[in-house]
């Protein structure tokens, strides 16, 4: 048989960004595969470096685009760390709130590519309309749709309107009730099963060694969780379980884990684990300030120091490195974006060996964000 | 800390064991803290210190049985920086090498796979570096678009 070569991106329905997978194909199976990134890449980390602490937070949120928050938490958390500020208790539930809306905003996102990408059609379109409902709540909170830039180092910029909570409430409410209606078209569709279950399987004993992380990570069973390691802003006072392999709930386990199936089930899971929190951050929420008081904006310098802070993004762990010598400005900023490693190493070793028809599945069920690969 | 005690050596800073080590004995380290538990690679990072000549890199590993973050630090010279490659260790420690290799210009002995990883055509100097102006390279190339030519028909 002779081998093909193929080239799947830099813009197909594979990838949500634009990125290219370079494909080596026998008949329509994979036998090796390439990731070709750098369509994205807009230097990020090197304007970092020139530009003031407070003048890169409206910057870092660009990273991501379906999840811009947790860019500004995990960079505000390390200015907060190297300049010793407490943040007030008011604040850390905002973030939380905010962060966990944001969350079921990008599992909608993820959920309605995957279903798209097996011709259910139906399924994006919904999705992408009710996240359109959490952005009104951004707008309402942020002033923004997409980029909020709202969580700032010390703590977030504003405060929320008092009547929000009963259109936060009410759009929970209506996200609960589309869930069952998602179940019933996708969930539970036979073409689901079909299409996803053993397909693009990480070995689930190898999944830490390659540094899978994040959902990908507790659909091979292993249920680690940033929120839960290391928590952050307020989620140890929070009741919620991790969501992971085999515990699907209302769901068939129908694989030995590590699969498209679990991967998509976890997701849909944690957008029901995504709203309970938000409900109780809501109940809890302290009065108080939102915002520490700052020096000048503009002449912050960070003392000397290194500092790694990671949060948990819907897509895995999201980590900043930040490095300080004292001045006005950062030396440098690595951002360790989840999809290193699940778009690169791990994509092209489980697309081996994969059916044609199953590659853009594969990548959408990994939910791979090309701009956190090159910041 | 634990990753202290594995190695004998390093300090805590900012809630991280933080271990200065020399370039040949990296390999040994993250062997080691790989086997006392230390089994998720978080990332290599780079930073260029410009006003001491120096590279350093950053290996953050992180041990889910601990519940701790290690870091640990090498320092090369900015001329000619060159690192015994560890993508044998962790498979994706390859990529970061890749990376880091086309924006500082760091060579890492044993890995073959240099191909460019996000930029296409350079050959300037390694764009991370703290020396190249990216301002300067920004007015030089995308600074001189010519003007739109009048038509003479009309």
């Amino acid at each position: 048989m002779n081998e093909y070569e193929l080239f799947i991106g830099p813009q197909h329905p594979g990838v949500t960004g634009n990125m290219m997978y370079h494909l080596w194909v026998d008949g329509d199976t994979v036998t090796k595969a390439e990731c070709n990134v750098g369509y994205l890449h807009r230097g990020f980390e090197k304007l970092m470096e020139s530009r003031g602490w407070m003048q890169n937070v409206p910057l870092v949120c660009r990273i991501c685009v379906p999840e811009p928050d947790v860019n500004e938490m995990a960079y505000s958390m390390a200015v907060e760390e190297l300049m010793g500020w407490e943040v007030p208790e008011r604040a850390s539930y905002l973030r939380v709130i905010v962060l966990e809306l944001a969350r079921i905003a990008a599992h909608l996102m993820s959920i309605g590519s995957y279903g798209g990408s097996l011709g259910i059609y139906t399924i994006p379109q919904w999705s992408l309309g009710d996240r359109d409902y959490l952005l009104d709540i951004f707008e309402q909170i942020t002033g923004a749709r997409v980029y909020h830039i709202y969580i700032w180092p010390g703590g977030v910029r504003w405060d929320m309107p008092d009547d929000l909570p009963k259109l936060i409430e009410k759009t929970l409410s209506y996200i609960e009730k589309r869930l069952e209606l998602y179940d019933d078209v996708f969930f539970k569709n036979r073409i689901f099963f079909d299409r996803a279950v053993d397909i693009g399987r990480i070995p689930r004993d190898k999944a830490i060694e390659w540094g899978v992380t994040g959902p990908n990570l507790r659909a091979c069973g292993q249920g680690y969780d940033v929120r839960k390691l290391e928590p952050y802003a307020v989620y140890e006072e929070m009741d919620f379980e991790i969501v992971k392999y085999p515990e699907l709930g209302k769901f068939d386990v129908l694989s030995d884990g590590g699969d498209a199936y679990t991967r998509m089930l976890v997701r849909r899971l944690e957008i029901e684990q995504s709203i309970s929190i938000v409900r109780q951050a809501l109940k809890k929420l302290p009065a108080g300030d939102h915002l520490v008081k700052h020096p000048n904006w503009l002449k912050w310098k960070a003392p000397a120091g290194h500092v790694y802070k990671r949060v948990e993004s819907s897509k895995g762990e999201y980590g900043y490195f930040v490095v300080s010598d004292g001045s006005d400005k950062p030396v440098r900023i690595h951002v360790r974006g989840p999809s290193y490693t699940h778009g690169v190493n791990v994509a092209e070793t489980i697309l081996k060996g994969a059916n044609m028809a199953d590659v853009s599945q594969i990548l959408f069920s990994l939910d791979v964000c090309p701009p956190d690969i090159e910041r | 800390m634990k990753a202290i005690e594995l190695l004998e050596s390093g300090e805590e800073v900012h809630g991280r064991a933080y271990v200065k080590l020399d370039a040949g004995a990296v390999k040994d380290a993250v062997e080691k803290l790989k086997e006392g538990g230390f089994n998720h690679f978080v990332m290599l990072s780079c930073v260029d210190w410009l006003n001491s000549n120096e590279f350093e890199l950053v290996y953050h590993m992180w041990s889910y049985e601990h519940r701790e973050h290690v870091m640990l630090s090498v320092s090369l010279s900015r001329d000619n920086p060159s690192m015994p490659s560890l993508h044998d260790v962790f498979p994706q420690i390859g990529t970061y090498e890749r990376e880091i290799h086309e924006m500082y210009g760091i060579d890492f002995e044993g890995n073959d796979d240099m191909r460019p990883f996000l930029l296409e055509g350079w050959h300037d100097m390694p764009p991370m570096r703290k020396d190249f102006d990216s301002q300067k390279f920004e007015e030089e190339v995308f600074d001189s678009i010519p003007e739109i030519e009048e038509d003479d028909d009309e």
